[in-house]
């Protein structure tokens, strides 16, 4: 069955615990915008959803860092302050991922233990159907260097796309990040807006492609090295026109939630 | 121009190392808000690093090699246990 729903959620963690540095009201709109992407899940009655997320050095320390890798255990689970989150997984389509992803020559770390990292359980605090659906956590090295080319996360999200259209579940995915910040550098203060704005128009045209060719020094630069896993869902969406659900720049984040038709 | 996450160099694991655990681990952050130095000594981190962390200087610590965002998130996990009812929950 081909997939159901695609979308692109940020997940700063200043939307689920609000120091006084936001702006509230655009919290809340992020979280309006989170919301419709729940409706548009719930509508699709989606039987697992796929996301796409950078680790935060969470789940993966130096001990070993992989450029994409699948959580194939039973339970997904992590914790942030006050809150604590444990999603089902969906194995078989995991398992799936891991096995065919490797068949198709993308050579994919997996594990059975990891802390779930924020990237994943933020937008689902806010986009999770009521009924819950299990998940399938997907890596993309995002913030330790040398990470995936552009064009390697791009033909992944292709070869993705095969392996996901072949089952029998109602699949939706996610791409968790971005866009535009620059956490613990000089430049938290000063995000490329601009950046971003050309690159939701471009996707609203349908031309996500065109992110296959970007290299990791003009992301770096830009702030969005989290742009890889947009980047693979765009491989996987193909030339589907974008529909912007928020753009809301903060004084440190471009937070973007998009859908694409599929 | 190096990278804003550059390759994190090899003499500044024990620091990373650190972060990672302030950021990620309520009881080392815990621990260290009693006794910092002593904390900071048992992860053997050598003074200059030390020193850093003490005022927790963005510019030194990334200077000695740390990871940008690990030093920001270690930050912001240290605020939240210290300062819960400054935030708002949703």
């Amino acid at each position: 069955m081909p997939l159901v729903a695609a979308f692109a959620c940020p997940h700063t963690p200043q939307l689920l615990v609000r120091p006084p540095t936001e702006d509230r009201a655009l919290v809340l709109r992020v979280h309006e915008a989170l919301g419709e992407v729940k409706r548009r899940l719930s509508a699709a009655r989606a039987d697992v959803i796929v996301l796409v997320a950078g680790d935060h050095i969470e789940g993966f320390f130096l001990n070993a860092v992989p450029a994409l890798a699948v959580y194939v255990g039973a339970r997904a689970a992590g914790e942030f302050g006050r809150y604590r989150y444990a999603f089902d997984v969906h194995e078989p389509v995991a398992r799936a991922i891991v096995e065919q992803g490797i068949e198709a020559g993308f050579d994919l770390a997996y594990s059975q233990q990891l802390p779930l990292d924020y990237a994943f359980y933020v937008p689902l605090h806010f986009a999770m159907p009521a009924a819950a659906v299990p998940i399938v956590p997907l890596y993309v090295n995002v913030y330790l260097p040398p990470q995936p080319t552009p064009r390697r996360c791009h033909a992944w999200g292709a070869a993705l796309r095969t392996i996901l259209d072949a089952r029998a579940e109602r699949v939706a995915l996610i791409a968790s990040g971005g866009l535009s910040h620059f956490p613990g550098t000089e430049r938290y203060g000063t995000p490329d807006f601009d950046f971003d704005r050309a690159l939701l128009a471009a996707l609203a045209e349908g031309r996500g492609a065109e992110t296959a060719r970007l290299t990791g020094e003009e992301l770096d630069k830009a702030g969005n090295v989290e742009l890889r896993t947009w980047i693979t869902l765009l491989g996987a969406v193909g030339a589907a026109r974008a529909e912007v659900l928020c753009y809301e720049p903060s004084w440190h984040h471009g937070n973007a939630v998009v859908a694409w038709p599929v | 121009m190096d990278a804003h996450y550059f390759f994190p160099p090899a003499a500044a694991f024990p620091l990373n190392r650190f972060l990672f655990a302030l950021k990620s681990d309520a009881a080392v952050r815990a621990r260290y808000a009693k006794d910092g130095e002593a904390t900071m000594r048992e992860h053997g981190l050598d003074d200059a690093t030390r020193a850093a962390l003490a005022t927790f200087d963005r510019e030194r610590l990334v200077g000695l090699g740390a990871h940008p965002y690990l030093v920001f998130m270690a930050q912001v996990r240290l605020t939240m246990d210290r300062e819960p009812t400054t935030f708002e929950y949703f």
